[in-house]
Parts: C-alpha cells; sequence; structure tokens
C-alpha cells in the first residue's frame, strides 16, 4: 500500500476515523480472550521455540564443557557472548525509551505501540540479562558480583566497570519488568472483566491485583507510573553508558574512549527503534491495528531511526578521527586494521548498515513504504550486531602486545548461542502475543475521550 | 603349599602397622618362595618384577638417611594403584611433609649427563633443577632434562616384559637369554651382539670390556640419529685420533660457530650459554672491551646465529667453501680456497687473527668432517687450543662410526650372521637410516631382546621387549660434556619394574637376579678405596652428584700435515635445485621424547611451532616455488617420497630446506601419536645431515600448524630495544623514555619486600629453558594441538621472537621472554568485579583463583597479555599421574584465569624458613623456576626494597628499561636492552 499523500491533518492522524473506545477496547481483548489462535502464530511460535531449544543444547553443553567451546582465544578474551548482550541490552532500550520518555514528552503516537514496545524490552532484556552470565568461565558463582555480606568479608571491586555493569543490568531488568507490570494493571483488569472462561477470570483476576478502577486506583495508578518513568527514561540512558564503559574503562586500544558512553545510548537507542519498527509493522496487519497503529506511528519511528542513526553515524566519525587526531601510533593501528585489516569487511557492513541505509528514510514516501522499511529495520538490527562484534573482537585483535595477535573465529556453538537467543526472545513475545492485550487499551480510551474533546471544541 | 588366599592374607599382614619400608621387606620375603611368585605371575604378570630383591638400594638408602620410603609405598604397587594415596601409619623419622629434600643425580641427553638435583616432596621427585656442583649444568637445565620428570611419570610406559608381542615374565626373559649362554660362550659370542646409543657410562663400558673377554667375537655396535659422528670423524682426519673438543667461551673474544649447535643441544651447551652470556654482558657492568664478537655462517638457523652480530645464511654447499676460504686466510690452507670467497669473509679473518688466543671457531654436528677438519685447523692457526678450546680424551665410551656400525650390523643381521642381539635403550627401526631397512633385518634374528621405558617401533619387533628403568630410578652412572662422571641414584622404586642396561648386561654374564646397585658401586669402590674411607666417599660423590676429579685429563694433539690433500672432495649443488638437511627437532631429538606433551607443546625458537614439524624454507626460495605456510609439499628424494607441511623461517638459507626429524613416530604413548611427518624416512646412511637434489610438488593440500606466535614483525617493535656497542657508549641511556608516571592514587608502601625481576636481554639466548621450567614448577597444564591452534597454550612465561631488517638475511633474531610483569598499577586488578586479583603485601601482583569466576577482564585489559584462561578442564583431562603434580601449587581447574606468580610458592617457603630464624629473606634465597632454569643468567629475582640485591644492581643498569610503562602501569619486572658488538669494518659495507 502506497502512502496516501492527504492533508497535514490526516499526516498527523493517530487514530483512524471511525475508531471508538468501545471498538479498540473489543477488539484488542478478544484477541486475547476470544479469537482462536490463528495459524500463523502456531507457525511462529513453533519456529522460535525450535530456536529456543538450540539454546537450550547450546547451553546445556556450555555447562557441561565450558566456554572453550566457543571461539574466544588469547588474546581474544570476549566474543559473541558479550556481543550478544550488548546488542540485546541496545534492543531492549527501544521499549523504554518509547513507553517512558515520550509518556514524559506527552507523545500522542506513543500508546499504540507502547505496550509492543515494552514487551519487547521485556524479552530482550531477559536475553541480555543471561548472556554476561553464560560468558563467565564460573558462571555457577556469577552472584559474586554482588555486593552481599559474607562471612569472609569479601566484596566486589567497587572499581570495575564490570560490577557497574552489573548492578546497572539488575537495577534495569527489575524497572523494566515492573514498568512493564504497572502498565499492564487496567488492561488486565478489563481482562478480567470480559473475560467468559473460568480460567482466565482466575488468571487474569490474579494478575490484575485487585485493581477496581476506583478513582482512587487510578490517581495512585498516575502516580506510579508517572515516577515509573521518570525514573526509567534516565536509567536507560544510564545503562547503556555503563555498557559503553565496560570497554571504556580497559585500556585496550579501540576501547579506551571517552565517547563511549553516548555513543552506546546512541546505538542502542537506533537499534531499539529499529526492532520497534519490525515488530510493528507486521503486528499491526496481523493483529488487525491499523486503526489504532497508523502511518503516523511507522513515520514518527521511522523519524527517530533516521536520527538515531545520524547521531551514531557522528560517533563513527570521531571514532576514526580521534585516533589520528591524538597521534596514538596503537589507536591508528586498531583503526587502520578496522578499515583494511581481516575484520574490514565487517566494519563496512556495519557502516553501510547502520549509517549509509537509514539515509533513505529522508524520503517520505520510501519512509512509509513498510516492506522497505522493514529491511531497513532489520539491516540496521543486523548491523548493530556487527557494530558489537568488531568492538568486541576487532578492538581485542589490534592490542598493546603485537606478539600475542591472533584473529576470532566463531564456532558452530558461538552462531547457535546467537540464534537461540532470538529463539528465547521470539518464544517469549509469541506467548506474549497469545495472552497479553497488544495494544494499552486504557491509553487509547483515554487519548480518544482527548481527540473527540479537541474535536468537539 | 601356599594358596592365593594365604598369599593375599600374607600381604596383608605385611601391611598392617607397617611403614612403607617393611612392606617391601615382606614383599620381598615373600617374594623369594618359588611357590609364592608362581601365584603372583598367574595373578599379575607384572608382579614378580616388583617383588624384585633389592638388598643393595636398601642398604644405600639406610646409608644416606634418605627416606623413599613413600616413594616404596606409592610406586610398589602394580599398575593403576600408583595414583591412590596412601596415607603414611606410621611417621618415617625424618621426614617432614611439605618440606622439600634434594638429591643429586644425573640424566643423560644422547649420551651426556646433565647434573640434576631431584627435589622431593613427600618421598616422590617431583621436579629437577640443575646441579650447581655439576661442569654440565651449574645449576641450569634445558627443556629435555627437565621433561624427564614427566618421562618418569608417563602413563604409558612400559609395565611389562613382553614376548612376541604378549605379555611374559621376567623369569621367561632371563631363561631365554641364559640358555642361549652355553651356545654362544662355545662359539666365543659369535652371533651376539649388542646395539647401544652413544654411552658415556663407565660400568657400561666395564660390562662390555669384561663381556668381550667371555665372547671374543661378540660385537657392540652403536647408533644415535642425532649423535655426533662428523666431529668425531673431523678429529680423526684432523689429528689422526678421536678427541673431543671442550670450548672455553669465557676466554672467547672472537668467536665464528659454523651451524654451531654450543647453545642449543652440543654437550656442555648449558655451560657453553652461561660462558658466553657473561662475556655477552661485559659492557653493561663496565668492561666493553670484553664483550665478544659472534659470526655465524650457518644454513638452517641455530640460537648461535640468532645471538651473533653478523650472521651470514649460506647454502650447504657454500658452507665449507666459506670454511676452507677463512682456512686459507688464515694460512692454514692452501691459497687457492680463497676463490670465489664472500667479501665479507676478510673482514672475519682479520678479526679473528687480531684476536689470537681469545678467537676460537665452533662447528654443528651437521657439518661434514671436513669442516670439522678444518675448524681444527683454523683454531690451531688462531692459538686456540690451550686458550679458548682444548682437546681431552673422547667422552664417548670406545667411540666408533655410528652410521658405518650399524650399516653392518645390518647387514650381518640380513646376512643371518646375528643369533642374539640386545638393543639397549636404542630405537633403530624408527631412527636408523631408511635405507638399511633395520626392521627387515631384525626379522632375521632368531632372539632379539629390546630394552626401552616406553613400547616402541623397535619394541614390537623384537622377539622380548623389557621395560627399561628410568634414569630417576635405577643405578648407573655417565660422563658429562668434559668427562666428568655422575653416579646415577635411583630417586624411586621403578614404578612400573623396570630393568637397567647394566642388570640386563650382568645377565649375559650369567646372573639370573642382577643387582644394578653392586653392579655400579663396583666399578667405583676400587677407585675409591685408595682415597680414604670409600664408603664416606662413595656417599659423599652420590651426595655431590659429581665424582671429584674425572673429568677428562686434556690430551696433547697436534694436526697431521697435509689436511688438504686428506679432506674428502665438498659437496656441490647444481644451481636451481634443492637440498634438504635433516635436523633434530630441538625438544623431541630423535624422537625419543615424543610422547612428553610439555615438549610437544613448547614452542620451537624461530618457528614457535609445537605439536608438528614443519619443512623449512626461506621466504625468497618459498617465494620462488609458490608456496606459503601450511602450504602440503610432497618431498621427493631419490630415496623416497613424504608429504609435509611448509614453514617460511626469514633466515633460512636459500636453496634449501630444513626437514626436521624426530616427529612422526608410529608405535609411541597416547601424546605423541599422529603429530607430524617422519623425515627418516628420507634419511640414507650416505646422506645422514645433507641430501642434494630433492624436488617439492605442492599437493594442494594444506594442514593447520600450531604456532604461538602469529606476527613475527620484520622490524621489531619498541618493547624490545637494543643498540650497537658505539650507540651505547654516545648515548647510554638510549632505552629510556620519557614517560609521565602519575597516579590518582598515593604510592603504597612495601616494607618488608618488594618482589622484583630483570631480565636481561643480552643475555637471553631464547632456548625456551625458563618456558618449560616455569610449566613443570607451576603444574601448568598441556593443552593439545587444537587448542593451541585457538591460541590457548597455557604458558606463563613465554619467549616472543623478533626479527629485524628483511626476511631474506634478518640482521636481528631479538628475543624476548614476556611474562606477568606485577604492575604496580596493574591494570588487571581494576577491572576485575570479584577482586580475585589484587596486590599482596610484598607488591605481587597475586591470582586468587577459588575467587575468580571467569569474566576475562583482566586478561583483555592486560597489555602485556600474559594471562592464561583454562577454557577447558585442561588439567582434569591431562592424564598424567596424580603424583607427579607440585604439590606446592594449586592445580587449577576449568573457568579460571593463571597466569605467573613470580613462583610465590618458593617466596613463601623462603619466608618460613627466614621467619623461623628470625631474619630478613636473603638476598638469592629465592629463585624462580625460570630463573633457576636460565643457563644464560638473564633471569634475576629478588628484593627491590634492598639496594645492595642483584635485581637492584641490575635495574641500576642504564639499560634497564620497562615495557609499555607509556600506559602508567609501572612494571616491576623490567628489561636490559640488547647490545650488539659488530665489526666496524662489516657494517659499513
Amino acid at each position: 500500500m502506497s502512502a496516501s499523500p492527504g492533508t497535514e491533518r490526516d499526516r498527523k492522524r493517530v487514530v483512524e476515523p471511525g475508531v471508538t473506545a468501545r471498538s479498540v477496547t473489543a477488539h484488542v481483548s478478544d484477541l486475547v480472550l476470544e479469537r482462536r489462535t490463528p495459524l500463523w502464530w502456531w507457525v511462529g511460535f513453533g519456529l522460535s521455540f525450535g530456536l529456543f531449544g538450540l539454546f537450550l543444547v547450546a547451553v546445556g553443553w556450555l555447562f557441561i564443557r565450558g566456554v572453550g567451546i566457543w571461539g574466544i582465544d588469547w588474546p581474544i578474551a570476549w566474543g559473541f557472548a558479550i556481543a550478544n548482550y550488548v546488542w540485546w541490552v541496545g534492543m531492549a532500550s527501544g521499549g523504554t525509551l518509547i513507553s517512558a520518555l515520550f509518556f514524559l514528552t506527552r507523545s500522542d503516537w506513543r500508546s499504540a505501540t507502547s505496550r509492543i514496545a515494552e514487551t519487547m524490552t521485556v524479552f530482550c532484556v531477559a536475553c541480555a540479562g543471561i548472556m554476561p552470565v553464560i560468558h563467565l568461565g564460573r558462571w555457577w558463582y556469577f552472584y559474586w558480583l554482588f555486593p552481599y555480606p559474607n562471612t569472609m568479608a569479601l566484596w566486589p571491586q567497587f572499581r570495575s566497570p564490570l560490577h557497574w555493569d552489573f548492578v546497572a543490568i539488575l537495577v534495569y531488568v527489575a524497572g523494566s519488568l515492573l514498568f512493564w507490570y504497572v502498565g499492564l494493571l487496567p488492561d488486565l483488569a478489563t481482562l478480567r472483566d470480559r473475560a467468559r472462561r473460568r480460567w482466565q477470570r482466575v488468571l487474569y483476576g490474579l494478575l490484575a491485583l485487585g485493581w477496581q478502577g476506583s478513582s482512587q486506583h487510578w490517581c495512585q495508578f498516575r502516580m506510579l507510573y508517572g515516577l515509573f518513568a521518570a525514573l526509567m527514561a534516565p536509567l536507560v540512558c544510564s545503562i547503556h553508558s555503563i555498557v559503553g564503559l565496560d570497554f571504556a574503562g580497559g585500556l585496550t586500544p579501540g576501547w579506551h574512549e571517552t565517547q563511549f558512553p553516548p555513543y552506546f545510548v546512541f546505538g542502542a537507542a537506533l537499534s531499539g527503534f529499529a526492532v520497534v519498527l519490525m515488530l510493528v509493522i507486521p503486528l499491526r496487519r496481523a493483529l488487525e491495528l491499523t486503526g489504532v497503529i497508523t502511518l503516523r506511528h511507522i513515520d514518527v519511528l521511522a523519524r527517530l531511526m533516521l536520527t538515531a542513526s545520524l547521531l551514531l553515524s557522528y560517533c563513527y566519525l570521531i571514532e576514526v578521527f580521534m585516533p589520528f587526531y591524538r597521534g596514538e601510533q596503537r589507536e591508528i593501528t586498531v583503526v587502520t586494521s578496522l578499515l583494511t585489516g581481516y575484520y574490514a569487511p565487517w566494519y563496512w557492513a556495519k557502516i553501510v548498515l547502520n549509517g549509509v541505509l537509514p539515509q533513505i528514510l529522508w524520503v517520505r514516501v520510501l519512509r512509509l513504504n513498510r516492506p522497505l522499511l522493514f529491511l531497513v529495520a532489520l539491516g540496521v538490527v543486523v548491523g548493530m550486531w556487527i557494530e558489537r562484534y568488531v568492538i568486541v573482537v576487532g578492538s581485542l585483535h589490534r592490542n598493546h602486545s603485537e606478539s600475542s595477535w591472533f584473529v576470532f573465529v566463531p564456532t558452530v556453538w558461538d552462531w547457535a548461542t546467537l540464534a537461540g537467543s532470538v529463539g528465547l526472545f521470539l518464544t517469549g513475545f509469541f506467548l506474549a502475543l497469545r495472552f497479553i492485550p497488544m495494544v494499552s487499551m486504557f491509553e487509547l480510551r483515554e487519548l480518544l475521550h482527548k481527540k473527540k474533546a479537541e474535536g468537539g471544541r | 603349599m601356599t594358596g592365593p588366599e594365604e598369599l593375599g592374607w600374607r600381604i596383608q599382614g605385611g601391611l598392617a602397622g607397617q611403614s612403607g619400608r617393611a612392606l617391601w621387606r615382606s614383599l620381598d620375603e615373600l617374594s623369594r618362595e618359588p611357590a609364592v611368585l608362581e601365584i603372583l605371575r598367574a595373578e599379575f604378570p607384572g608382579m614378580p618384577d616388583l617383588a624384585d630383591a633389592r638388598v643393595g638400594r636398601r642398604r644405600l638408602l639406610e646409608l644416606m638417611g634418605a627416606s623413599f620410603a613413600l616413594a616404596g609405598l606409592s610406586g610398589c604397587g602394580p599398575g593403576e594403584e600408583v595414583d591412590k594415596a596412601i596415607p603414611y601409619v606410621t611417621m618415617p623419622s625424618g621426614l617432614v611433609p611439605g618440606v622439600a629434600r634434594h638429591f643429586a643425580t644425573a640424566v643423560t641427553r644422547g649420551g651426556y649427563a646433565d647434573g640434576v638435583l631431584a627435589i622431593h616432596q613427600m618421598g616422590r621427585p617431583v621436579q629437577l633443577e640443575g646441579n650447581p656442583d655439576h661442569p654440565a649444568s651449574l645449576g641450569a637445565l634445558d627443556p629435555i632434562i627437565q621433561a624427564s620428570i614427566l618421562d618418569l611419570y608417563d602413563p604409558d610406559r612400559s609395565r611389562t616384559v613382553l614376548h612376541a608381542g604378549r605379555a611374559s615374565s621376567t623369569n621367561g626373559m632371563v631363561k631365554a637369554l641364559v640358555d642361549r649362554l652355553p651356545a654362544l660362550a662355545a662359539r666365543g659370542g659369535d652371533g651376539l651382539r649388542l646395539l647401544t646409543g652413544t654411552v658415556t657410562s663407565p660400568t657400561l663400558a666395564r660390562q662390555i670390556a669384561a663381556l668381550k673377554q667371555h665372547f671374543p667375537a661378540m660385537q657392540w655396535h652403536r647408533w644415535e640419529a642425532d649423535g655426533r659422528d662428523t666431529v668425531r670423524a673431523g678429529s680423526v682426519l684432523a689429528f689422526g685420533r678421536p678427541v673431543d673438543t671442550v670450548l672455553h667461551l669465557d676466554h672467547a673474544k672472537m668467536i665464528l660457530t659454523v651451524e654451531s649447535d654450543f647453545l642449543d643441544s652440543a654437550p656442555g651447551h648449558l655451560r657453553y650459554a652461561r660462558d658466553f652470556a657473561r662475556r655477552r654482558r661485559a659492557a653493561e657492568d663496565g668492561r666493553p672491551e670484553e664483550m665478544s664478537r659472534l659470526y655465524a655462517v650457518e644454513s638452517s638457523p641455530t640460537l648461535a646465529g640468532a645471538r651473533a652480530d653478523h650472521r651470514f645464511a649460506v647454502r650447504p654447499d657454500e658452507v665449507e667453501a666459506v670454511v676452507r676460504a677463512l682456512a686459507a686466510e688464515l694460512g692454514a690452507g692452501p691459497a687457492e680456497w680463497r676463490q670465489g670467497a664472500p667479501g665479507w669473509l676478510g673482514a672475519i679473518a682479520r678479526d679473528l687473527s687480531a684476536n689470537r688466543g681469545a678467537a676460537l671457531v665452533h662447528a654443528g654436528p651437521a657439518q661434514p668432517p671436513a669442516v670439522h677438519a678444518l675448524v681444527h685447523a683454523i683454531n690451531d692457526a688462531l692459538g686456540a687450543p690451550g686458550q679458548t678450546v682444548s682437546h681431552i680424551e673422547p667422552v664417548e665410551a670406545d667411540p666408533v662410526d655410528h652410521a658405518q656400525s650399524i650399516k653392518g650390523l645390518v647387514a650381518d643381521m640380513a646376512a643371518g650372521r646375528v643369533d642374539t642381539l640386545l638393543i639397549l635403550g636404542a630405537n633403530p627401526v624408527f631412527t636408523a637410516p631408511a635405507d638399511l631397512d633395520f626392521a627387515a633385518a631384525l626379522g632375521k634374528v632368531p632372539l632379539s631382546v629390546h630394552l626401552g621405558t616406553a613400547p616402541d617401533e623397535t619394541a614390537v619387533l623384537c622377539t622380548w621387549h623389557v621395560p627399561e628403568a628410568h634414569e630417576l630410578e635405577r643405578w648407573g652412572d655417565a660422563r658429562a660434556f668434559d668427562g666428568t662422571v655422575t653416579i646415577q641414584q635411583p630417586q624411586v622404586q621403578p614404578l612400573w619394574g623396570g630393568w637397567s642396561p647394566q642388570e640386563l648386561l650382568a645377565v649375559l654374564d650369567g646372573e639370573t637376579r642382577p643387582d644394578g646397585y653392586s653392579i655400579v658401586r663396583q666399578s667405583w669402590m676400587e677407585r675409591l678405596q685408595g682415597k680414604g674411607d670409600a664408603a664416606e666417599l662413595w656417599a659423599d660423590t652420590l651426595r655431590m652428584g659429581v665424582v671429584p676429579d674425572s673429568a677428562a685429563a686434556p690430551v696433547s694433539v697436534s694436526l697431521l700435515p697435509g689436511l688438504a690433500d686428506r679432506l674428502p672432495p665438498a659437496a656441490t649443488q647444481p644451481n636451481g635445485t634443492l637440498t634438504a638437511l635433516f635436523r633434530p627437532d630441538p625438544w623431541l631429538r630423535d624422537g625419543r621424547y615424543a610422547n612428553l606433551g610439555w615438549l610437544q607443546e613448547l614452542p620451537r625458537p624461530f618457528t614457535t611451532l609445537t605439536w608438528d614439524n614443519a619443512l623449512l624454507i626461506a621466504p625468497a626460495t618459498a617465494q620462488r616455488l609458490d608456496l606459503k605456510n601450511e602450504d602440503v609439499v610432497e618431498v621427493h628424494t631419490a630415496s623416497g617420497r613424504l608429504r609435509a607441511p611448509v614453514w617460511l623461517l626469514p633466515g633460512h638459507a636459500p636453496d634449501c630446506v630444513t626437514l626436521p626429524f624426530g616427529f612422526g613416530r608410529r608405535i609411541v604413548g597416547r601424546v605423541g601419536r599422529d603429530v607430524g611427518f617422519d623425515a627418516f624416512q628420507l634419511r640414507t646412511s650416505g646422506n645422514l645431515w645433507q641430501q642434494p637434489g630433492v624436488e617439492l610438488r605442492k599437493t594442494g593440500e594444506s594442514h593447520r600448524l600450531a604456532a604461538t606466535q602469529h606476527h613475527q614483525m620484520i622490524d621489531s617493535p619498541d618493547v624490545v630495544r637494543h643498540a650497537t656497542l658505539d650507540e651505547f657508549h654516545q648515548n647510554p641511556g638510549f632505552a629510556k623514555r620519557k614517560e609521565p608516571q602519575q597516579s590518582l592514587y598515593p604510592d603504597y608502601d612495601y616494607p618488608r619486600n618488594a618482589w622484583g625481576m630483570a631480565i636481561n636481554l643480552n643475555a637471553c639466548i631464547g632456548c625456551n629453558a625458563c618456558t618449560a621450567a616455569c610449566q613443570g614448577e607451576n603444574n601448568i597444564a598441556v593443552v593439545g594441538k587444537e587448542e593451541v591452534l585457538r591460541n590457548r597454550q597455557m604458558h606463563w612465561i613465554r619467549i616472543d621472537t623478533w626479527y629485524e631488517g628483511g626476511a631474506a638475511a634478518p640482521e636481528q633474531t631479538l628475543f624476548q621472554p614476556m611474562t606477568c610483569m606485577h604492575c604496580e598499577n596493574a591494570p588487571c586488578e581494576v577491572v576485575c568485579p570479584v577482586a580475585a586479583t589484587m596486590h599482596d603485601a610484598d607488591g605481587l601482583n597475586v591470582m586468587v583463583y577459588n575467587r575468580c569466576v571467569g569474566t576475562r577482564f583482566c586478561s583483555n585489559n592486560c597489555p602485556y597479555k600474559v594471562r592464561r584462561f583454562n577454557y577447558f578442564n585442561y588439567s582434569g583431562d591431562d592424564n598424567r599421574l596424580s603424583m607427579s603434580w607440585n604439590p606446592d601449587v594449586s592445580v587449577r581447574a576449568r573457568g579460571v584465569m593463571e597466569k605467573c606468580t613470580y613462583c610465590i610458592q618458593r617466596i613463601r617457603n623462603a619466608r618460613i624458613a627466614a621467619d623461623r630464624e628470625n631474619r630478613p629473606i636473603r638476598d638469592g634465597e629465592v629463585k624462580t623456576a625460570c630463573q633457576q632454569a636460565c643457563p644464560a643468567e638473564a633471569i634475576v629475582f629478588g628484593d627491590l626494597n634492598d639496594p645492595d640485591s642483584a635485581v637492584s644492581r641490575r635495574k641500576a643498569s642504564p639499560l634497564d628499561y620497562g615495557v609499555l610503562t607509556e600506559l602508567n602501569t609501572r612494571p616491576r619486572t623490567t628489561y636490559e636492552a640488547r647490545l650488539r658488538n659488530p665489526n666496524p669494518e662489516l657494517q659499513e659495507v
């Protein structure tokens, strides 16, 4: 479907005409409560579950044998697991940015997409949280990173970026989960009230935590949700800054860069918007949500992705410029090696996918071409993984000690873990599709009410 | 009648409430009953060997007060029992758990002894160190001797006598031999042959001489695949008689080596390395005029070449021409030899003759006899004898030409003239020249007895195979490069039974229960008797590890006239053809060490290859033939063909390739199986060291080679600094860099000790002894080829190799040992989230294995890349016996990081000793394992708080510099920059 030019008003429309509070509630809750599970869901879920099985096998073998099954070597002691971690946690930012940051800005396009984005965040964070744990040589002691009181009076090394990272991810996991759940409460209560089957009534009744919709509930809900949003919006910046410090805190050339914290925030935002687009584009068709997720949403998300891509491209420029500006020989070595060496194909792939291709979104017609946009977003998601891979591996392979220069060659288990983590994410997301309303019904009702009031004026 | 049940009861009865020593006594007593022996044999084929009485051994143990009791206990069980710990019921007196004891003995390499001290923990040897009193060691040890402790505990060693490949009994073997004796005696020993490697053992020599009296027609053959035939032949050519030449490098100012092995493997190389290094360090000690200058002419790179101030990579056929020309220049040969001499030779000749009496020339065993004879002539012309070299009686007993010897043996075997063949510790089926076909000839010998420590190619083809007691398990004696004798004393009861060669020979003398102890003692008691209390002298000798005044007497020889006419014609090589050079692998030698994981995984100098040999070729020649690293080529010679992977080696001479032998063992333990290619297949008796007319054919296949260093940069980086002597004079602080040393944090105070290390690049010869010593001391796991291919080797100290000046003829080969620098501002420490690595009170950067969770950030953040990670459970997967690990050092499990600790266990032992005596730790009291093993004294360790300590003095040198100090790591380990002493005349050219 090509974009209809329409008027300025049409372009900004976040709800199609004819959508009412009643129709939104009926449609969205029926998707969960009444609708027969569609075939595409079974196919998608089956494939995802298969990949998830692969993940279990890969991690099981990892637990039996040790991290040696991966391609990590010496001097490249970090590999896919860390790249995967940064990738997943970066994509998770999409949900938080949309639901927290744009809640604070009171953007009207946020309401219809926030649930999809937040659900995505929850499962991305789950994937991200697993990676640093299985990456450990002795994963069963991962809790030693936490400053818990113990008889040996041993504390973590508070100067270590990995400790900051552990704390950051812990807070982020907890925060995202609670934010998501709190935002779900009124809708869970709606489902409880509309459910006809007993198991649904019990399930949603328990989950709704006794939500009555009283004005006191709403009052407290508003306050809590606002607080959460005010907390999560800076948190999404801090976690990616700290992820950046995981690298910048080391003195490996190519990592030791002051620009890494914002660099990682921009990268996270880019991949976050891209993955939201990748979910929204097919889901608005599959779930028949075109009435509430309009071209306006697509347009906004695409513009955001473009913005993030420009910010990140600036970082890419700085990354190449600074070593030469400083004249640090070892950093120049890393950069020239990235531009021309063993990892050059990866490096240029990241430049093209993250920096060059998104530039077509300057053109509105292309921006609203959903299949094309989907492909660009997919390119960005892949490109962002490549970016992290290049940062992790490319820098280590040109370290300070020339005699130990070597390359990283991934094994089948590296790929299995990566593919398996995608399976873990999709499995979770498909289950959420089936059991959780994918559009925030109460927010849309509120939005429609507001629009109606505005229209009436 | 004694039934099995009763036997069991009696053994148990013997054990109950008894110490290990008593256990032996009861087994001995049991074993003397024939009925018991029969039952034992039926139940456990290997048991009767174990039950053999060794009364003499016990008497010695009492005399020494040495406690082998636990060794007896742990070593006495048959087979698998060995690695089960059995606690003491009653503690033997004099043994303190956790306190090491040292016992002197010697381990031979190619027949020549290196004196060692075996370090015992709880009664078992766990490590070898050099014996400082031994002239060939002076406290240092090379990797091969160090690995012999691993050989001792090798679970793949022979455990039972084999008859036609099946388990049999010792008595059967003895009977087979003894039954043959009357017939042999009747024929005067005709048909009786002995085959050994190089023998320096006076006892063996005495026994063989005695046997020859009984059996006048008996013949003694020798075959040492990497032997020194050419050296011997050269001295015969020059002097008319065999002599051994000992170098006095401490007196040598000008040295020319001709593919010399004096730093790699020559008998006495450890000593030579020390003498050489001392002269090289003279300049930094304020005596620049004493610094020696080294020229090297060679085809295949040697360590000496790497240390040379001027190195010339020369085609093998041109080497002899160069030596002839030099002889002519120095008046030791006819003037026409000068024709076609390279331009640089004149300067060398002038330099050498200007230093008459302080110059020497040395050639390696791969050079033809003519070169050795010429070298003798040149040395004579340089006034070297008596100054820088001395000639002594040959150390080898009854020296013969090995190639002729084995040729004669095989001819006789094939002709059916050999009916009893004893092979003592040799593996000729694998190592003998390929054209002889030893295996086929062996099939025609009715009775062949092979004595060897492990089943090998020869063992399975002989009618009998007898397990040989390891050198650390038996009595024996051996001579060092200068003739000094060491009496070898057993460090442990034979783990799997086993005979010494002396004992097996005694069987030919009609002894059915020979006792190695009395055989060896007999050789020496006569000598000692005249000098006082013989028993006391004997004990002293054993304690010292050296028989006093046993060095060979210098002999006065003079050059026979007319050498020029007697020289065989020099080999020639038509242009455009290739010559193959056969050289022993530096660690596996003739293949006998193939089952030792430490040696398989120890990087070879220059190539850093592990777990493989490769056809070594000059980069230019490889380019001409369109070959690159890891290409598999088929090597065609007149005698056969072979497939081998290619490795490009900077500094290799053009138009020739080196084929290292010792790999490709076919019948060997688990470690050495399917490793490398067997270059012996192409080595023929006529062309033992070089084979002209070789053709390489590309196969299009490739074979992955596990090198440990992948970037051997031409133009070395700033981490390894060097200058010429002149540059040093002009700017003594050339190695220093101005670096800001700032920190937000205040300095820590280390009031007690501040340990530090200095590594002298001027001394380092790149021999890898430190790497091997560290591996043994610190229980470093062997990871195998697949893991090395992934670059996961575990060595805590590595030798980085750098070249300078072009791949074809690098002007410089630089070695730099790299290990944990114990930085004051250690980058690893701040990034570890669980604080598993941190500084201790003495300023060591310690690694707490128990706390490590394996984030590996420390390794990423280490600029020196000296941290090693247990990606798998390497130590657990190792098949070495648990009793062979060093009990002072934790064995690391999967998932933890490890690295150099400055041998913290040694520091702690010294600390305990010092605290008990209420004194500070003395300088030199703590020696790290790498320092201990280093033959060149390159590594010095000690307390930086003490301004007079050896390490503080070294660090005060203007040459001292730290690596990567611009990162403000403030390393505790620093280096002294290397100095070169080039000839100004040649520099201008």
